[in-house]
Parts: structure tokens; C-alpha cells; sequence
């Protein structure tokens, strides 16, 4: 166990590495020279000496290998450096931020667990009948549907003709309602498939046989039988569409006025704002190895094939 | 024509949906420019936002200009760009899968690796961050969803080129002494190919909404080009005034998407075995009975 | 009737239809079973020996149809035709089945001590802890050292031969009458085949159980089985005592078998003696005897109808082949 989370430690501190070589390169790729546009951005480009003073502040004049290493040792401290466009530092509201995006992704993902879940079981339950019809239907829609059209009906559906939820703003758990659902949207039909699929593949194999052999009802053998048996996997998808909530908030952050680290880096790249894209980045992917990191132990709790080749 | 009979064959295997989706979307894409009955970027705001009429069937936005037009020329914007996507896409990957495939060892574990790194990051990540240090543009958008979709390709490739280098007549060809040129040419890349084509077509609709999302946001292409995404968010301020105009677009894409998505489902599922049809099991049960019964042992 | 035996199969037809073809994969079969017996169903891999025992009892896998005629009487009552609920109660309570691959058999993400506790909850109604001590005592049954591990363990942590000793002990929790056993011995050890063979054959004495034991091996049948079914491409060709028909089959098929079996005084590596030809595949129901191809006594007539179950002169074994029942070929 203590084997198996040092190992995987690993594996993430290797891949966080390898992203902030990325990121950093991002920096560094930026054209013009950054020392005049920041100075300008401050109104004192025409300050004789500010612009050297600049390049000094943010370390412009030093080689390469030492930007890094500064650049790191300022990022993991939560220093992000001086925005391109505002001239202001770019972390003072991130962790504010980095709250709105993990309320919309958490509550995306309760919502979406439950719905898949539910509209997964009605299709196993009855395979090839209406129920099952109806969700295998409902989660092709979804799957289909462009989250921000998505976003759009919400909005004129729950917000303009029934004014039940606001439509925009991050106010307390009425206003979050919306964002969470055309979030969880996806993730729900793609989650429900895998349920569905994971189910009947798992319904014809030859445990169930003896199960049925055995004297167990369709219902005993669906859940005691075939639900542990797919749990791995399904935590796994979860995992991977807990990631991709991160760039389905690029959408639907703006779209509810929602100011998250989605909708920063949405910005960042309009107003090509590097030092916010490579922060917004970084933030994303180290949020992507913490999940894996997550998934692998919780996979690890659940399925004791694997268990076993670690204890 | 006989050379067309295994494709038709093939071609039933999949739900008639899809293909009548598919069918509709790239016709209409094809033939957007002779379609559309009016000139989609003519403007007039004295009537802008009109509902349906003869001379607008859909319509027009808030700039009066034709939204039937409109929403047919954008099928041809989703089509072109998609399918640039898709080839450039699909030329790296299948060239990244089979080099890996046909080569092994470390050049495979390399090219894996950032397979696997990229199949990591949401595609519309990659996309945006390539956007943000390029800059917006059509080429741009290209190119960022092309660089963010190959992967998958290349990992679809892979696997399938090498169960191609493990066929016995491969090892006998390179036995005989057949130049490595001949087996990538003549045997690895053709077959890879088709085996790639046909993930790729299902996969056409996550890339449409991917183009339709870039334009969403404003970050791929641009008006007064029409495409759905962006006719969608060109139309969300007048949301309360004239839905039309936003759910319009929307439905558009959704039903293209479904056709495509509908086609990746039935790959996905084929070797799921499924109860007989209603149809297929009153033929069987036909067939069964016309063998009667042969006097039986006691 | 107090004489009737627990399990009398009389003309049993199975059709399975599937999304590529309609098969008869079993022809108009009989047999009994009495409590107590053991029937050996013998015949070469895809004779439809398994399908012969798990369709009448709603077991067939998911993407077939089934269709069956004749009729299968268990305990008095009539199988075929019994709504599924029905069935239900009577598969793992009163019929036990052990299952070829001891590997898939067992659901691998849970503790061996559940799968076998279950049964008990269900078919003899135990609380859970009643239960989990039944699990314990028919454990130590089937002669499984360290017992109280085992429970706690998961499949992929036992060798095949202890998880098939897991699945009989699952197969043993509802007390069942009969126990049918397809071919439980196949996917093992040659070292633990002739010890699972053994326990199952103690097992049937001591539980006075019947018990159908499937295999494709002659070799398997000699001390187990009391009666013994021969199956070729779906049909019988041969029924009657294992003493009579193992001493002096008549069936060609059934020499053949026979013949088969490696024997002690062969050289040691020296080539298996497997029949001549392949076993055809199953479709439509053939026209006359579907062994005439590799049928060395073969004449044109075979091919012309199906040759009828006939009794011997004794009235104990039972010959589909005019050929020899006619005397014509040379016993
Ligand atoms: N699930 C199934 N689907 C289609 N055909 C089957 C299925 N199960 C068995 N069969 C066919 O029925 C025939 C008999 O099979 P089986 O009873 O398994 O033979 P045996 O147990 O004697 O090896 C075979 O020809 C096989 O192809
Ligand atoms: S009926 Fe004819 S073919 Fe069949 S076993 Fe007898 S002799 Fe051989
Ligand atoms: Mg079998």
C-alpha cells in the first residue's frame, strides 16, 4: 500500500515536472519584449531606466536554466509573476478562483455520478426495453449536445420562462445550480454508457452464469455481482471526466459570469496574457495528476486483483 | 462495382441513423453554396429578428440576414474544417502509430508516452493554449485541434499496426528478404489506414463540436463566416427576445453530432452480443420449424 | 409414483437460435437419473452435451434464444414450459451445477466466504452469520486446508484445483439433489484431476446425491459413473450400464472411444490414438447417421434415415446403429 502511493508519488512528481518545463517554455515563448510591455502597461515606458528596471524585477537578464528554476520556486510558493496585460500580479485572486472552479467541478460531479448511476441501472435493469431505451436515448442526447447550447437552454428554460435560478453570478447554492447541472451534463451521459455497457458486458460473463446457477434474481445478481465488478472502471471514467470538467468550465464559467480559473485562462488566451495561461495551465494539470492520484487509490481500494500485486 | 459490394456490406452493418445523418450533413456541407437560397452575409437591419416568412423561411438574426442560409453555408464551414482536422490529424497519427508499431522498443515507448500525455489533456486545452501563443485565426484553429486530436490516432494506429507486423505473412516477407520500404508501403500503411478511417468518421462529431466551441468563445472562425457556434453566441444577447436564433444553430449541430456519435456507438458495442430482433427471431424460429421432427428414441 | 427416477429426460429437442443461424445442437435425447446414480454424459467437445443439461434449465448465455421440446422431469415435475421464477427456485436449492472453468466460474472481486454464504442465506434461510459457519463446515468438506483463510480470500489468490473444490462446496451449500457437474475436471492439473474426481464421486456416495458428470474423457467414467449416456452431434448413440458398455461397446463410436483411451501398456510418448476425422458441425438435424464420414462399418443405408435407439437382447443397452444391431458388423 505505503509501496503503491510512494511509486505513484513518483510517477506525478516526474509528470509535474515535465508540465512546468511546458508551461515555462510557454513563458519564455512569448513574443516582443516583455520588460517594454509591462513598463507600458504601467504608464512609465517613458521613464528613462524603468523599462531596464522592469527586466530586472522579473529576472529578464538572467540565463535561462536560472529563469526556470526562479519561475519554479516563485510557482510553488503560489507566485505567478506579473500579468501582460494588467500589469498586476497575476495570483492575487487565483485562490479565490481556484474555489468558484472547484465548486462548479465538485457539485458537476456528485450530480453527474448519481444521474449516470441511475439512468445506467434503469438500462441494465431492462436491457432492450423502453427504460432502457429512453436513457440509452437520453445519454446519446447529451453526449451529443455542445455544452454551451447546453448552458443556452438552461438558461432559457430555467432562468427566462420559469425564473426559477439566476442566470449568471456565483451567489450561494441557488445560482450554482445551473452551472452544475449544464456542466454535468456530459459527463453524466458518457458516465451512464460506461455504467450500461460496463453492466451488460459484465452480465453475460461466466460468473453470472453461476450466479444464475446458483438460484440468485436478476436484481441480486446486478448488484452484487456485476456493480463490484464494474466499480473500477467506472471510478477510472469518473476520473477522466472530472478532468475534462476543468475545460467544459472554460465554457460555462463566462457563460454564468462566473469568475474561475476557466474562465482567467479563457481570458488569458484572448488577450494572448501568457503569464495567466501558464498559471491557469499549471493549476489544470496539477489538478489532472492529483485526480489520477486519486483514482489510482481508490481503483486500488476497489479492486483487489490489483490490491494484491502491491500489499 | 463488385469491388463496391464488401463496402455496401459493411456500410449495413451500421444504424441506418447514422448514415442518413452523415449522408445529410456532408451532402449539405458539399452543396452548401447552391443550397442556400439566399446570400448568407447580406445584411438588413431594417429586418433584422424576424420570425418565419416566405422569403425567410427560418427568419432572419438580428441583422436581418437569412438564417436558413446561413445555417446550411455553416455546414459547409463545420465540413471543411472538420475534415482538415481530421486529415492532418489522422496523417500524424497514423504516421506516429505505425513508425512505433513497426519499429518497437524505444521509439514506440517514446512516441506512447506523449501519446499518452496528450490523450491526457482536454482537447480543448491543448487547443486553446496553441491559440493562445499563436493567435486566434482559422489556421490557427486547424492546426491547435488537429495537434490536439492526433493522439488518438496514433494510438488506434499503433495497435493496429502492430497486430499487422504480427501476421505470419509479414514474418514470412521479411524472411524472403522484402525491403522495409515494401512492408511499410505495401502492407503496414494501407491497412492501417482503413482500420483509422473508420474511427476517425466517429469521432468527425467530438471534432465538430470542438470547431463549434473554438467559435463559440470567439477563437476560430471568425464572421462574417457562418458557423454554428458562433451563430449560436452571436444570437445569446437576444436570448429572451428571440430564442429561435439560438436554438436554432444549436439543434443543427446536435443533430449532426448525434449521427456521427450514434456510428462510434455501434463500433463500440459490436462485440456485445445482443438479443435476436423480433424479426431475425421469428426467421430462425421459420427455419427451425421446417426441419420437423424425425421419429425420436424411445 | 414412489419409483420414478429424480431426473427423466424423454425426447429432448433443443433448438438455439442465434443472430447467425438457427442450430439443433441436442435431437430427441432420453435418459434417467435415479437418487443416487451417477450418469455420465460422454461425447466429444461440442456434441452439445452442455447445452443438453443448462438449456432446460434457463442457463444459456445471453445472445440465444432457446427453444425447447420433449420434456424434463425433475422430482415429479415437468420442467419444460415452468416460467423462469420457477426454475429459479430450483437451480442452486435443488440442482447443483459445477462448471468447466474453475477460473471465470467465481466472481473475482469477492470474498470466496460471501459466494459461498450467500446460498446458504438464500436456499435454506440462515441469518449471515448461520450462514458464514455453513460456508466454513462445507469448506472443510471438500477438504480445503487452513479454511477459515480461504473464506476471507479472493479467487485469483487460489490455484484451479482449490477454487474448483470452492465452486463444488458453492454447488453443495443449497443441499441439492442432483449435482451437474460439466466437465469439472478439463481445465486443471492432469495431478489434481483425478483428486477432484474423486472427492465428487465421495461427495455423491456420502450425500446420497444423483449427479450428471460431464466429459469428453472415457477415461474419467470407468469408476464414477453407474449409467452412461453416449452423445455424437446431438444425438444418443449409445445408453445403457457403464459395466456393459465400457466392457463391450457396440456403437462404432463407442469403440472408438474406447479405443482411444491411452493405455498402460503403451509406449510412453507414444501418438495419441484419437479417432480418425472431426466431429462435423452442428446445424440442421442430419439426414441418417451423422458419423457415418468416419464410420469404418458405414453403408449406403445409414445415410438414408435416422437410425433408431435400439435395445439389446438383454434390454439394458441401448444401439443407434441398424448396422450392428442387425448383426452385420463384427462385435
Ligand atoms: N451460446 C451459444 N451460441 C451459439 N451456439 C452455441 C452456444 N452454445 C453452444 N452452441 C453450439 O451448440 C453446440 C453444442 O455445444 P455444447 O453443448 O457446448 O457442446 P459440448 O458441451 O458437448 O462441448 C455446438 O455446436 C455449439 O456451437
Ligand atoms: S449407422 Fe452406419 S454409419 Fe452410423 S454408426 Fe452405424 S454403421 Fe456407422
Ligand atoms: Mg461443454
Amino acid at each position: 500500500m505505503i509501496h503503491f502511493i510512494s511509486k505513484r508519488l513518483k510517477h506525478s512528481l516526474v509528470l509535474l515536472f515535465l508540465a512546468s518545463v511546458v508551461c515555462f517554455t510557454l513563458v519564455v515563448s512569448a513574443p516582443g519584449n516583455v520588460a517594454v510591455l509591462i513598463a507600458e502597461l504601467r504608464g512609465a515606458a517613458s521613464t528613462p531606466g524603468y523599462v531596464e528596471k522592469v527586466a530586472e524585477e522579473i529576472g529578464l537578464n538572467k540565463p535561462l536554466l536560472m529563469r526556470y528554476v526562479d519561475w519554479l520556486g516563485d510557482a510553488v510558493t503560489g507566485d505567478f509573476g506579473i500579468s501582460y496585460r494588467t500589469g498586476q500580479t497575476v495570483s492575487a485572486d487565483l485562490p479565490q478562483r481556484m474555489m468558484v472552479t472547484g465548486t462548479l467541478i465538485a457539485g458537476s460531479a456528485v450530480i453527474a455520478t448519481l444521474l449516470s448511476l441511475l439512468l445506467g441501472f434503469l438500462g441494465a435493469f431492462w436491457p432492450y426495453k423502453l427504460p432502457d431505451r429512453v436513457s440509452r436515448g437520453l445519454a446519446l442526447i447529451g453526449a451529443s449536445t455542445p455544452t454551451f447550447f447546453v448552458g443556452a437552454l438552461m438558461i432559457y428554460g430555467f432562468s427566462v420562462t420559469f425564473q426559477l435560478f439566476p442566470s449568471f453570478g456565483f451567489n450561494g447554492p441557488v445560482s450554482w445550480v445551473l452551472p452544475w447541472l449544464t456542466v454535468a451534463v456530459l459527463p453524466a451521459a458518457v458516465l451512464s454508457r460506461v455504467v450500461r455497457v460496463g453492466l451488460e458486458e459484465a452480465m453475460t460473463s461466466p460468473y453470472v452464469l453461476t450466479a444464475k446457477s446458483k438460484g440468485l434474481g436478476r436484481t441480486a445478481i446486478l448488484f452484487r455481482e456485476a456493480l463490484p465488478n464494474i466499480t473500477p472502471v467506472f471510478i477510472n471514467a469518473l476520473g477522466t471526466q472530472v478532468g475534462l470538467m476543468t475545460a467544459t468550465g472554460i465554457i460555462v464559467e463566462p457563460l454564468f459570469a462566473w469568475q474561475g480559473v476557466g474562465d482567467y485562462f479563457l481570458a488569458g488566451v484572448r488577450f494572448r496574457d501568457f503569464m495567466v495561461v501558464q498559471a491557469c495551465l499549471l493549476i489544470f494539470l496539477a489538478f489532472f495528476i492529483v485526480v489520477n492520484l486519486i483514482v489510482d487509490l481508490a481503483v486500488l481500494m476497489t479492486d483487489p486483483r490489483i490490491r494484491r500485486q502491491w500489499s | 462495382m463488385n469491388k463496391l459490394k464488401p463496402i455496401f456490406a459493411r456500410l449495413n452493418k451500421f444504424p441506418r441513423v447514422a448514415l442518413v445523418v452523415i449522408g445529410l450533413f456532408v451532402a449539405l456541407g458539399t452543396f452548401a453554396p447552391w443550397l442556400a437560397p439566399q446570400d448568407p452575409s447580406a445584411q438588413n437591419l431594417l429586418q433584422g429578428g424576424l420570425g418565419p416568412s416566405v422569403a425567410h423561411w427560418l427568419g432572419t438574426d438580428h441583422l436581418g440576414r437569412d438564417t436558413l442560409s446561413r445555417l446550411i453555408i455553416a455546414a459547409n464551414t463545420s465540413l471543411v474544417s472538420v475534415g482538415s482536422v481530421l486529415i492532418i490529424a489522422m496523417t500524424i497519427g497514423i504516421l506516429m502509430g505505425t513508425i512505433a508499431g513497426y519499429h518497437r522498443g524505444w521509439v514506440d515507448d517514446l512516441l506512447m508516452r506523449v501519446v499518452d500525455v496528450g490523450l491526457s489533456i482536454p482537447s480543448l486545452i491543448t487547443a486553446l493554449a496553441v491559440i493562445g501563443i499563436v493567435g486566434p485565426g482559422y489556421w490557427t484553429m486547424v492546426l491547435a485541434l488537429a495537434l490536439a486530436w492526433w493522439p488518438m490516432s496514433g494510438r488506434i494506429s499503433r495497435a493496429v499496426a502492430v497486430s499487422i507486423m504480427s501476421k505470419p505473412h509479414i514474418e514470412a516477407l521479411r524472411v524472403l528478404g522484402a525491403s522495409p520500404w515494401r512492408i511499410y508501403f505495401g502492407h503496414l500503411l494501407p491497412g492501417t489506414i482503413g482500420a483509422v478511417m473508420v474511427y476517425a468518421t466517429a469521432d468527425a462529431g467530438t471534432a465538430a463540436l470542438a470547431v463549434a466551441t473554438l467559435s463559440f468563445l470567439g477563437l476560430g472562425i471568425q464572421p462574417p463566416t457562418p458557423e454554428w457556434g458562433q451563430m449560436l453566441v452571436d444570437a445569446l444577447p437576444y436570448l429572451e427576445s428571440d430564442p429561435r436564433q439560438v436554438i436554432l444553430p444549436g439543434l443543427a449541430l446536435t443533430a449532426a453530432v448525434i449521427g456521427f456519435n450514434t456510428l462510434g456507438e455501434a463500433i463500440a458495442l459490436n462485440r456485445i452480443p445482443k438479443p435476436l430482433t423480433r424479426r431475425m427471431l421469428a426467421m430462425r424460429r421459420i427455419e427451425v420449424a421446417g426441419w420437423g421432427k424425425e421419429n425420436s428414441d424411445a | 409414483m414412489h419409483d420414478e427416477p429424480l431426473l427423466s429426460v424423454s425426447n429432448l429437442t433443443v433448438d438455439l437460435l442465434t443472430a447467425k443461424s438457427a442450430i439443433r445442437p441436442v435431437d430427441g435425447v432420453s435418459y434417467t437419473v435415479r437418487q443416487g446414480e451417477c450418469l455420465a454424459i460422454v461425447g466429444e467437445s461440442g456434441s452439445g452435451k452442455t447445452v443438453m443439461n443448462f438449456a432446460p434449465l434457463g442457463l444459456m448465455p445471453t445472445g440465444v434464444t432457446t427453444s425447447l421440446s420433449g420434456s424434463v422431469r425433475f422430482g415429479g415435475r415437468e420442467l419444460i414450459g415452468l416460467p423462469e421464477p420457477e426454475i429459479r427456485k430450483i437451480r442452486g436449492k435443488s440442482i447443483g451445477f459445477i462448471f468447466q472453468d474453475p477460473m471465470s466460474a467465481l466472481n473475482p472481486v469477492r470474498r470466496i466466504g460471501r459466494q459461498i454464504a450467500e446460498m446458504a442465506e438464500l436456499h435454506l434461510n440462515m441469518t449471515p452469520r448461520a450462514a458464514e459457519a455453513r460456508a466454513l463446515e462445507l469448506v472443510k468438506l471438500v477438504g480445503i486446508s487452513d479454511p477459515s483463510a480461504r473464506l476471507r480470500q479472493y479467487p485469483h489468490e487460489l490455484s484451479g484445483g482449490l477454487r474448483q473444490r470452492i465452486v463444488i462446496a458453492t454447488a453443495l451449500a443449497g443441499e441439492p439433489k442432483l449435482l451437474i457437474a460439466d466437465e469439472p475436471t478439463t481445465a486443471l492439473d492432469v495431478t489434481v484431476q483425478a483428486q477432484i474426481l474423486r472427492l465428487l464421486k465421495d461427495l455423491q456416495r456420502r450425500l446420497n446425491m444423483a449427479m450428471v458428470l460431464i466429459t469428453h474423457d472415457m477415461g474419467v467414467v470407468a469408476g464414477a459413473a453407474d449409467n452412461i449416456v453416449v452423445m455424437y452431434a446431438a444425438r444418443a448413440a449409445e445408453r445403457g450400464p457403464v459395466d456393459k458398455v465400457l466392457v463391450t461397446p457396440r456403437h462404432p463410436y463407442t469403440r472408438g472411444l474406447i479405443n482411444a483411451i491411452p493405455k498402460r501398456e503403451d509406449p510412453i510418448g507414444s501418438q495419441f490414438r484419437g479417432l480418425p476425422g472431426i466431429p462435423p458441425t452442428l446445424g440442421a438435424p442430419f439426414k441418417g447417421c451423422a458419423f457415418a464420414p468416419r464410420c469404418d462399418f458405414a453403408v449406403p443405408t445409414c445415410t438414408a434415415s435416422r437410425p433408431p435407439l435400439v435395445p439389446s437382447a438383454d434390454g439394458s443397452v441401448f444401439v443407434a446403429c441398424p448396422v450392428v444391431n442387425e448383426g452385420r458388423a463384427a462385435a
